[in-house]
């Protein structure tokens, strides 16, 4: 696999190699293909960053977000990575739903199929629990669940998602027992919560900062205090060490021309520190954390091995 | 929190924003009279167009379209029987005899006032109520919304009209074609066949459009010089304020449709054409003279459009202070909020007060606009509809429907798939099946099944979970009641009458 890459890549070098000599890369609109509907959180991240990234590549670049929703995001990353790789199709990848994906169903796509260009958002896990259930500590909640196994209700927003994976980190960690209620979504989970009608339940950061009065919010899934709620205590600060989050970034399909792939990380690169950009992602509730190029790539390949392992030992559907 | 409501007065009057309100409108009356295209269609493609523009300038123009093509719909509903959104189902019952008795002017003037009086209401519910209604939904978990579903599911007995095995039929292909897709809980492939696009599930509109303006459209090629037809002389217009004296007896229809709208509006999920179905069957069940009911009965036609322009700015209710969007149209509009900033939830309120409540006010404005803008278009414009050859009406609404099918989410096959559906929808229509139970079916067994899943869950496997606390127990025996009532009545008449033979 790891040379078929190699190979792609060496071909796709070549065939372009000799339009960027003539041109520079990009002289036509670049095309985003997200895997969702306009208005959820991967579209407004991509249309709050597109217009930054044309800024960086410069020379009026211009890049066109096209939304192809369907299967979870699976016909968008399938459309991205059987693009050519010349460039002019980017997409967004999701994780760990992306990699999940290729386990829990056939997928035209496997974690070789991208040239992986910047992780963008990290949104941390948190753990909230019902006012009503009165578990308003970690040690609380972790006592209830190892007294009677089971009893302990989780609301998430699916299986095999970011939520997920959190729980099954705790409950390795703390060798306790949940029961998973996998909604339609993190809102649906979130007013369950806020109903009653589940005792705890595992959110992104984004998703409860406004619902502190409403919620328990136990900690957040980071090793230090997010930037984003940084009232809000870490799981480490309260001994339980468990980081996991919801990420969303860019990529291309394989083998993109090295030329390219230098501009595109140039302008990811200045980006991860423009203050206009920070804040308007702050405004959109998106938690920043750029990771770029090969870093992204063994981010996707830690936690893919880890969706795979956590497969193998206790498939989920 | 009432005094930041006349605070963002002024601001909705502003010239732009007005304006966005009024092309609203009339985008939405037009999108709602083209079957296939839906306000939750147009409204989705709108959102990506409105990056740049003022929140108000865009969520004027999404309150406009929404009420817009709540009555749109009802345009092709009453000419031609092919209702123009989801929503106006219930509206061809009578709004179609009508028209083919040379009424259809008025019908679509009762559709009209009514259109608009039930949006008004919303406008007014959502205002007024938002705030403390909130507290209301949080009761609703997954058990409560299971037996929401199955009290809808319930009461499509009061739809199978003549032959309930031909109805409880169409309901089972409908529930079937709801469990097409992932699983909700685990996420399992069901009759997908490998096709990724199936994943989903199928699209209420994919299948609405099928079903419902195709084999109409087929009718209209299949005799072309049909002349019994409707004509546009026979339309029977007369001048607004001439007609409005004759709808002054349906103010308790106004009222009671107004009432379930806002209600379902602001249940999560159900949406328009629930709400159009409940007023409908409630306002023939208290009428006195039920039989002339799907006769042409304007009664008829105001009750179904009162209650699916009264759930327009109710669904908003629960998307505005929870996250939850009542219907799906909500939910784009959620999206719409977001794009913008604005995150929904109790702080929405205190953190942008101008824009929230100036979109409220949009709603109101919306609401009026429509009588003044809908009146004239649908009289003037629309009508003439009907003076078109029918070859070429036919053609141009299957145009409309393959780029509206299309438009969705871009593939064709969404368009096979309608294709599919309407030959389904035919032969279903020459087989005298009924077609409203298939709509229902598909939602409400839906939501029936996740939720019903998702409360064992809950209960660890225990069905006891289900009966669990009072609303539950409510809902419970409503759905008794809506099953049991007929019934019973039925017996009670039958006996009645047997006691008049004996003496």
């Amino acid at each position: 696999m790891h040379k078929l890459f190699q190979k792609s890549a060496l071909v796709g070098a070549f065939v372009l190699a000799a339009g960027a000599a003539v041109a520079e890369y990009p002289e036509k609109p670049i095309e985003v293909i997200v895997g969702y509907s306009a208005g959820g959180g991967t579209d407004v991240m991509a249309r709050t960053a597109a217009p930054f990234i044309e800024k960086y590549l410069g020379d009026g670049a211009s890049l066109v977000v096209k939304n192809v929703p369907g299967a979870s995001g699976q016909i968008g990353v399938t459309e991205v990575a059987n693009a050519d790789p010349d460039g002019y199709t980017l997409g967004t990848f999701n994780l760990p739903g992306m990699m999940a994906r290729t386990i829990d169903r056939e997928a035209d796509y496997d974690r070789e199929s991208f040239t992986y260009l910047a992780n963008v958002v990290n949104d941390p896990n948190v753990i909230v629990t019902a006012k009503s259930s009165g578990l308003d500590t970690m040690d609380k909640l972790i006592a209830a669940a190892k007294a009677d196994p089971g009893a302990i209700t989780v609301g998430m927003s699916s299986l095999g998602g970011d939520d997920h994976f959190m729980l099954i980190k705790l409950e390795g960690l703390t060798e306790s027992e949940f029961t998973i209620v996998p909604f339609k979504g993190s809102a649906p989970a979130r007013t369950a919560l806020m109903g009653g009608h589940v005792a705890m339940g595992i959110l992104n950061i984004s998703e409860v900062a406004s619902f502190q009065e409403e919620l328990n919010v136990l900690g957040v899934a980071t090793p230090e205090r997010s930037d984003f709620a940084p009232d809000l205590p870490t799981l480490q600060e309260q001994g339980y060490d468990v980081v996991n989050g919801s990420m969303r970034g860019f990529v291309a399909p394989a083998g993109l021309p090295d030329d390219v792939v230098a501009k595109l990380d140039a302008a990811f690169a200045q980006l991860a520190s423009d203050p206009d950009f920070l804040q308007a992602m702050k405004d959109t509730a998106n938690p920043v954390e750029v990771v770029r190029g090969d870093e992204f790539k063994a981010l996707t390949s830690e936690l893919y091995d880890l969706a795979n392992q956590v497969w193998q030992e206790t498939p989920w559907n | 929190m009432y005094s930041d409501l006349l605070h963002a007065l002024p601001e909705v009057f502003a010239l732009t924003n007005f304006l966005a309100v009024i092309i609203g409108v009339l985008a939405g009356i037009v999108v709602g009279a083209m079957p296939g295209l839906s306000a939750t269609m147009a409204i989705s493609v709108l959102v990506p167009f409105t990056f740049g523009l003022e929140p108000l300038v865009a969520l004027g123009l999404m309150a406009g379209i929404y009420n817009g093509a709540m009555y749109g719909g009802a345009i092709p509903a009453v000419l031609l029987r092919i209702p123009g959104t989801p929503a106006a189902v219930a509206t061809t019952f009578d709004g179609y005899p009508m028209a083919q008795k040379g009424q259809g002017g008025f019908a679509l003037q009762v559709a009209v006032v009514s259109s608009s009086i039930g949006g008004i209401a919303s406008a007014f519910a959502l205002m007024l109520l938002a705030p403390p209604l909130s507290k209301v939904t949080l009761l609703f978990g997954p058990a409560e919304v299971f037996w929401v579903a199955v009290f809808g599911l319930a009461s499509i007995i009061f739809l199978l009209g003549g032959n309930p095995v031909k109805g409880l039929i169409s309901a089972c292909f409908g529930v079937f074609v709801s469990v097409i897709g992932s699983d909700p809980i685990y996420g399992n492939d069901r009759f997908t066949f490998g096709q990724l696009e199936l994943l989903d599930g199928i699209n209420i509109v994919i299948l609405l459009v099928g079903l419902y303006a195709l084999p109409p459209v087929i009718d209209l090629l299949e005799t072309p010089l049909k002349t019994d037809s409707v004509e546009g002389e026979k339309l029977g217009t007369e001048p607004i304020w001439k007609a409005l004296p004759k709808m002054k007896g349906y103010w308790k229809t106004w009222l009671r449709g107004s009432f379930i709208g806002i209600w379902i509006g602001i249940l999560p999920g159900a949406g328009g054409s629930m709400a159009a179905f409940m007023s409908y069957n409630e306002a023939r069940r208290s009428s006195k003279k039920p039989e002339d009911w799907g006769q042409g009965e304007p009664e008829g036609v105001a009750a179904a459009e009162t209650a699916n322009n009264a759930d327009t700015a109710s669904a908003l209710i629960p998307a505005l202070t929870l996250g939850i969007p009542g219907t799906a149209v909500a939910a784009v509009m959620l999206g719409g909020l977001l794009v913008h900033g604005l995150q929904p939830g109790p702080m929405l309120f205190r953190d942008n007060p101008d824009v929230v409540f100036g979109f409220m006010w949009q709603f109101l404005f919306g609401a009026i606009l429509l009588v003044l803008l809908g009146g004239s278009l649908a009289t003037n414009s629309f009508a003439r509809l009907l003076n078109l050859p029918r070859p070429l009406l036919g053609s141009i609404i299957i145009v409309l429907m393959l780029i509206g099918v299309y438009s969705i989410h871009g593939r064709m096959f969404d368009v096979y798939m309608m294709l599919g559906f309407g030959a389904v929808g035919w032969v279903m229509d020459k087989l005298k099946f009924p077609l409203p139970p298939v709509v229902l079916g598909l939602i409400l067994g839906a939501f029936a099944e996740e939720n019903l899943r998702l409360a064992l869950r809950i209960g660890r496997g225990d069905w006891a979970v289900l009966f669990k606390n009072t609303t539950s127990l409510v809902l419970v025996a409503l759905t008794v009641a809506v099953v049991i009532g007929p019934m019973l009545k039925r017996r009670f008449i039958d006996s009645r009458k047997k006691e008049g033979e004996e003496a």
